[in-house]
């Protein structure tokens, strides 16, 4: 698997603060990479670098085969930090326009194409001093999209959106990634979001990779079969060291091969079973367990 | 990566029509008019004196040369009204990218160099704009004081005077540029469209006096102080010594000077710019 984007030892340091501290990481060509971390993890940091609008203090980055600063390889990519800005005086069309020269991309048969994708095809006259956040954060994904890039970086591309637009946000990144080879890497705070449409993640923390996979494979460690059943009292006996009530219901530490022949042998038991399904672990304890940051009871569930 | 850059600042800059009006317009237009109403009021006033003094004012009489208006264009092209509503332009052009956040737009799908040597010359290209509209409005000028004062018009132009007036056209375009260079590196380093604007008119402003009170500090025109300090005298310097109406004590050697002045005032600024911003952090605009 060739690597779109690769970092050795990346280190940014703001006076006593390390911002990134001796990042290794190599994000594969094709589907959507996550970068995970909470405030000061150094997500925006290592994307500003790749970007090339800060300098690293230290090691090496490169996007697309090509240095930082390689216009070539970067005119390969496209991307979005934060919520974007434009001259208010230009309307969506224009924004994509000037872009779209400033990038050297001849004619601007595309733009109507992109507006239409991210939404935007009815306010592509409207000047953008009128754009809600959530308006400007569309645009600012077109323009990223002009170059008919192999790799986007995007950094919260949902904020400020609403539902619908999440969702539909959420459908065009799965689109560029399953139907088009777009490689996909994006920063979110919405851990769901991330769980729903990343394909691998990489979670930092005080500037360091802390953690690193699918979120498949990340998110089935640690398994569990919960059952709804009475009495659970009865269940728990039968499992014993491998049981757990979690109020009404009851955690089986069990493997999946393990699960047919335990729900036979309780219903056998005369056991009442009213539910049973595998939870793993979601992305979000992941994250506060690797982060070590506090998590708030209303966000703590397991499935 | 130039010319995407040229492009792109060019296709911007057309789409902001407030900003386009006032640096190539605004001042043309009010020399138009202004022209015109002075030889409307001036002629009244002549119709009254004579009235008063009992006199048939006739039409007719020597006609008025056009061509005169090629000189005005060139020489006055880079006045205080034409530098000042430049500097709006220059002030836009350079410090908008940070004003609206749109660095980080461009600059990784382009050089950081390229890009801002593209609003130099977009800046360029508007001051030969404005330039060209003097021009016409220096020749409304003159068509407007033949028509009020009902005298003929000619174009008597002396051929062998092009290359002089060429580089009077060359020095005006670089004084309005080099005014605007002060603004490009105050925006660069300060990242603030207010300082772009105000930094360079305070500076003119100051160079300004200084010119005026040279004497209570003991320069003279023709020392190097005062050349190397003062691009605007070194270009009036410059601008005499084309047109053969330099005066003692100024020599076709302090020209040298006056030169050597204006280049370095026009591209030292932009060396200190183009360093500075390359080594810039462009995450905090």
């Amino acid at each position: 698997m060739t690597a779109v984007i690769e970092t050795r030892g990346l280190t940014k340091t703001y006076g006593s603060v390390r911002a990134l501290d001796g990042l290794d990481l190599s994000i594969p060509r094709g589907g959507v990479y996550g970068v995970l971390g909470p405030n000061g993890a150094g997500k925006s940091t290592l994307f500003r670098i790749l970007l090339g609008l800060i300098r690293a203090t230290d090691g090496t980055a490169s996007v697309m085969g090509g240095g930082v600063g390689d216009v070539a390889a970067m005119r390969r990519m496209g991307s979005m930090i934060e919520t974007p800005r434009f001259p208010p005086y230009l309307n969506a069309r224009q924004v994509l326009e000037w872009l779209a020269r400033a990038q050297g991309i001849a004619g601007a048969a595309d733009i109507p194409r992109w507006l239409e994708r991210v939404g935007l095809a009815e306010a592509a006259d409207r000047r953008v001093r009128g754009f809600s956040v959530g308006m400007m954060q569309r645009l600012g994904v077109a323009a990223a999209l002009l170059s008919d890039p192999e790799l986007i970086i995007l950094d919260e591309p949902t904020s400020g959106m609403d539902p619908p637009g999440i969702q539909e946000m959420r459908a065009l990144i799965r689109a560029l990634a399953d139907h088009e080879g777009v490689t996909v890497v994006l920063a979110s705070h919405q851990l769901l979001e991330v769980q729903r449409v990343c394909d691998r993640v990489a979670i930092l923390n005080k500037g360091k990779l802390v953690r690193e996979g699918s979120v498949a494979e990340l998110t089935t460690v640690g398994e569990r079969l919960r059952l709804m059943v009475s009495p659970a009292a009865q269940v728990l006996e039968v499992l014993g060291a491998r049981g757990v009530a979690e109020g009404d219901a009851v955690l089986a530490d069990i493997k999946r091969d393990e699960g047919p022949a335990l729900i036979r042998s309780l219903a056998a038991a005369g056991v009442d079973i009213h539910e049973a399904r595998w939870v793993g672990t979601d992305l979000e304890s992941i994250f506060f367990t690797e982060t070590g940051a506090v998590q708030a009871p209303e966000t703590i569930h397991a499935g | 990566m130039l010319v995407d850059a040229i492009r792109a600042e060019g296709f911007r800059l057309s789409k902001n029509r407030t900003l386009m009006f006032l640096s190539v317009l605004f001042t043309p237009l009010l020399f138009a008019l202004g022209g015109v109403g002075y030889h409307v009021i001036s002629k009244s006033k002549g119709d009254e004196a004579a009235a008063a003094a009992g006199l048939a004012v006739t039409a007719g009489g020597e006609a008025v040369n056009l061509a005169e208006a090629l000189n005005m264009g060139a020489g006055a092209g880079a006045n205080g009204f034409i530098l000042v509503f430049m500097l709006i332009a220059a002030a836009t052009l350079y410090a908008g990218d940070y004003r609206w956040e749109t660095w980080r737009l461009i600059t990784p799908r382009n050089g950081r160099v390229a890009l801002l040597l593209g609003k130099l010359g977009v800046l360029k290209l508007l001051a030969l704009a404005a330039m060209v509209a003097f021009l016409i409005a220096s020749f409304i000028f003159f068509v407007s004081q033949a028509m009020v004062y009902q005298r003929p018009m000619s174009f008597s132009y002396d051929v062998s005077e092009t290359g002089s007036l060429a580089l009077i056209w060359l020095l005006s375009w670089t004084r309005i540029v080099q005014f605007a260079m002060i603004a490009l590196l105050t925006a660069v380093i300060s990242r603030s469209l207010l300082a772009a604007l105000f930094v360079p008119w305070a500076l003119g402003f100051a160079q300004s006096l200084l010119g005026q009170f040279m004497p209570l500090i003991g320069w003279e025109p023709q020392m190097w102080a005062p050349q190397l300090l003062l691009p605007g005298l070194a270009y009036d310097t410059l601008k005499a010594a084309v047109m053969g109406t330099i005066e003692a004590p100024l020599t076709i050697a302090t020209a040298w000077r006056s030169l050597i002045g204006l280049t370095l005032w026009t591209l030292v600024p932009l060396a200190l710019a183009i360093a500075w911003f390359k080594r810039q952090d462009l995450s905090k605009e």
